[in-house]
């Protein structure tokens, strides 16, 4: 008997579920890059999308340290989240950033310790070690949870789901016209405008090129 | 043949042996299980693992117990110092059966070490004052003699600046007043200005020389000399400093104070370092505190300038009075050429109780780990040495020789800059920001020459260029002529450098010239200089883009070009908006 109210429930989630994605619209694409051997770890996202209230304290995000490296080299947040720095290193670290969106100092701390730092404005800080000083990584404050990073193909999937679980969100993008923009610290930013349809996925391709790019917000 | 009681004695003899030896057997495997039982079960348990051991023990010497001796076990991060009876105690986490050294060292005496005995004591560590005379006859082993058991901090250093210090082209250029390719007469030069007087380039170009009793003050010495150790700053030359002091008579107002040790009291070699737990045969080593202090590095990172009597110069125009005082200088009778550890200082001096940058000094950056490096070194020997002597250290307690500076490396990670545009109506304005992010001194240092060159550039959605109608503008020696080959001059830009200039207003000249420093707009720690731009926009609907660059120019345009020099610019780093 039980078992079977089980089935009935699960049936009934799904049918919830499905239904549910399919309204939701997506973008996935592919990012090819001339300059750079690799097109991972760009940053794609909408510049302008209406940003959903997060349940923030649920998301935990980490910049680690391993082997005088931080790892991930870019990390996108949406604005408001906090990001663990642990360090992994057999030597000791010292994070910090005087980046106009978030100055912020952790002072040295040794393998096996962690800190933690909140992010509450929008745009780009630079990660520095004040010990290590090739070491650098970004983290990107982000105004909405609309952003991906690409793959090690280039490819990306915008609302990136491992992201909406992790923040507890389940709708997608409503229908309408974006821009579709790329970051990365070694790369041109590309801006395309797109028009996502109510139900399915709109596939993109963007073409970025070696250069400087810009601000993640004009 | 043998009759049937022989047979059973016999018997009875060989069942007898049967059961001695099975006797034997039994009672082996008993005290073997019980052995291996207690082992086995005292590191499941962790009992022996998780209790510190605790070793004691005292130094001595022949004067009587050691006080505010370091002690540890060789190896370890921590340690004990030993209170006036000279006795210490260690807690250890490390197993009794394992062979631990305890080492004792102390400034001003040779390190030593004793086995501990597995009771928890160890015997008394015997520490041998240094010699009281340094001896001036000395000759400094070369770094070939060093690379047999130091392998890779000999290559660590051997691709630094610190190993050619002497038969660097342009320090040569700028001595002799020749170009790059030894052309005489060209340019500035001491020895050209001063053919009379060597100078004092040698006590920091070829240190070695400079304190081996070598008549001549030319860097000839140790240009034409076989001895290796004579180019650079050798690591036996680094490793005899017994200390550094203030002594305001040197250019530096620093001196290093040697301990050589006389060839007639034995094979071992007297060296100075940062460990007191090298107690090992070939060397006979000494720790000194100064190793890790910034202090080290002082006695050719400053560089200060007594002007010819009766000459002045208003430092007011130039540095605050905190600044001032901070070099150390008082009267306007010296040019501060180069500061470098000043700055540090400083900056350190300026910090609150508690900041995360206090204590930060200059062997943490320039004797830190890179990635290259990688995987990390648990020795600071290598090979056969390893073996016989080696001490396994966390990669924490290692400092590789590489002292990375001026390089693309250490200045992207230095310097940062952001921008940020704004229209307003038909103008557009762009601010800079440029910040020392990483820099424990001010940005650039050192020689005067080097600057940071900030240029700036908007376009329209078009991509033509606007024209500036206020803001900064770069200085005629950015270099005249094609931007795209590096010439700056009148570009919308800032200038981050210490100018010196001579009593006819001259900039960029030398420090034997120079008369006064023109301007310092270099950039101080952490902090950020903000430079302001306004162009002209035709349409104020219009989409415009802004670029700054940031680049590392190491000397001006117009020297290079005059010396032939190979000085390419460095791009630190760029920014769009």
């Amino acid at each position: 008997m039980r078992r079977c109210i089980n089935r009935i429930l699960l049936a009934m989630a799904l049918l919830l579920y499905f239904p549910m994605q399919a309204a939701a619209g997506t973008i996935t694409g592919v990012v090819k890059v001339n300059g750079l051997r690799s097109p991972a770890d760009i940053l794609v996202f909408l510049t302008h999308a209406p940003a959903p209230v997060l349940d923030l304290p649920r998301a935990h995000f980490v910049m680690d340290q391993r082997n005088l490296t931080f790892l991930p080299h870019i990390l996108p947040i949406p604005v408001g989240a906090t990001v663990d720095f642990p360090n992994h290193d057999q030597v000791a670290h010292n994070v910090f950033s005087l980046s106009r969106t978030k100055k912020f100092n952790l002072g040295s701390y040794k393998p096996g310790m962690s800190k933690s730092v909140r992010f509450d404005k929008p745009g780009i800080v630079e990660l520095r070690c004040d010990v290590h000083a090739e070491m650098r990584a970004y983290i990107l404050v982000m105004k909405n949870p609309y952003f991906a990073v690409t793959d090690a193909r280039g490819r990306f999937e915008i609302p990136d789901p491992a992201l909406f679980q992790k923040l507890g969100l389940t709708k997608g993008l409503a229908a309408g016209k974006y821009a579709v923009k790329t970051w990365h610290e070694k790369l041109k930013s590309k801006k395309q405008v797109v028009t996502v349809p109510a139900q399915g996925a709109l596939s993109v391709q963007l073409a970025v090129k070696r250069g400087r790019p810009g601000v993640l917000y004009k | 043949m043998s009759g049937p009681d022989e047979t059973v004695t016999r018997e009875k003899g060989a069942k007898r042996d049967r059961l001695a030896v099975l006797v034997a057997l039994l009672c082996a495997a008993i005290f073997g299980g019980v052995y291996f039982w207690s082992v086995a079960g005292n590191a499941q348990t962790g009992s022996v693992h998780d209790t510190p051991r605790r070793i004691r023990g005292r130094v001595v010497s022949r004067y009587g117990p050691v006080a505010n001796a370091r002690v540890r076990i060789a190896g370890d991060e921590k340690y004990a110092l030993t209170d006036r009876q000279g006795r210490y105690e260690l807690a250890t986490a490390h197993l009794p059966a394992q062979s631990l050294k305890v080492t004792a060292g102390k400034d001003g005496w040779f390190n030593n070490g004793h086995l501990a005995y597995p009771v928890g004591r160890a015997g008394d560590i015997v520490l041998n004052a240094l010699p009281y005379h340094d001896d001036p006859a000395y000759r400094f082993i070369s770094p070939v003699t060093c690379a047999r058991c130091h392998n890779k901090l000999a290559q660590y250093w051997n691709r630094s600046k610190m190993a050619h210090t002497t038969s660097n082209p342009k320090v040569l250029s700028m001595y002799y007043g020749t170009d790059a390719t030894g052309r005489r007469g060209i340019g500035p030069g001491y020895r050209r200005d001063n053919p009379n007087d060597g100078g004092n380039c040698i006590v920091c170009h070829a240190p070695s020389v400079a304190v081996s009793n070598w008549p001549q003050a030319d860097l000839k010495a140790a240009l034409w000399s076989p001895r290796t150790e004579w180019d650079g700053i050798s690591c036996d030359y680094c490793h005899k400093v017994r200390k550094v002091i203030e002594k305001r008579d040197r250019p530096s107002h620093m001196a290093a104070v040697f301990k050589r040790q006389a060839a007639a009291r034995g094979n071992s070699i007297l060296v100075f370092g940062p460990y007191d737990d090298v107690v090992n045969a070939p060397m006979a080593a000494s720790y000194s505190p100064v190793f890790d202090q910034a202090r080290f590095c002082a006695t050719c990172h400053n560089h200060f300038r007594k002007l010819p009597a009766g000459t002045r110069w208003d430092h007011r125009k130039v540095y605050t009075d905190a600044e001032w005082k901070g070099f150390g200088l008082q009267a306007g009778d010296t040019l501060p050429v180069q500061s470098t550890y000043q700055e540090w200082k400083l900056w350190q001096s300026s910090l609150p109780a508690g900041d995360a940058n206090r204590g930060k000094k200059c062997q943490d950056c320039h004797m830190s780990w890179r990635k290259e490096m990688l995987p990390y070194d648990h020795f600071v020997v290598d090979g056969m040495a390893r073996n016989m002597w080696g001490t396994r250290r966390s990669p924490r307690n290692i400092r590789p020789h590489h002292f990375d500076g001026g390089t693309a490396t250490q200045l992207k990670t230095a310097l940062s800059l952001e921008i940020e545009g704004q229209v307003l109506g038909k103008k557009l304005i762009v601010k800079a920001f440029v910040t020392n992010t990483n820099g424990g001194h001010w940005v650039p240092t050192g020689e005067t020459l080097r600057s940071i060159l900030l240029v700036v550039k908007a376009t329209d959605s078009k991509g033509r260029a606007l024209k500036m109608i206020a803001g900064p503008r770069l200085p005629a020696w950015a270099g005249r002529g094609d931007p795209a080959a590096g010439n700056y001059a009148g570009l919308p830009g800032a200038l981050f450098a210490r100018v010196l200039k001579d009593r006819n207003g001259n900039l960029n000249v030398p420090f034997w010239k120079a008369t006064a420093i023109a301007f310092d707009s270099r950039i101080r720690p952490k902090k950020t200089v903000t430079r302001e731009f306004e162009f002209a926009l035709k349409n104020p609907d219009d989409e415009p883009t802004a670029e700054a660059r940031l680049i590392y120019r190491p000397a001006p345009r117009p020297l290079v070009r005059l010396k032939n020099w190979k000085a390419e610019d460095i791009l630190i780093t760029s920014n769009i908006w």
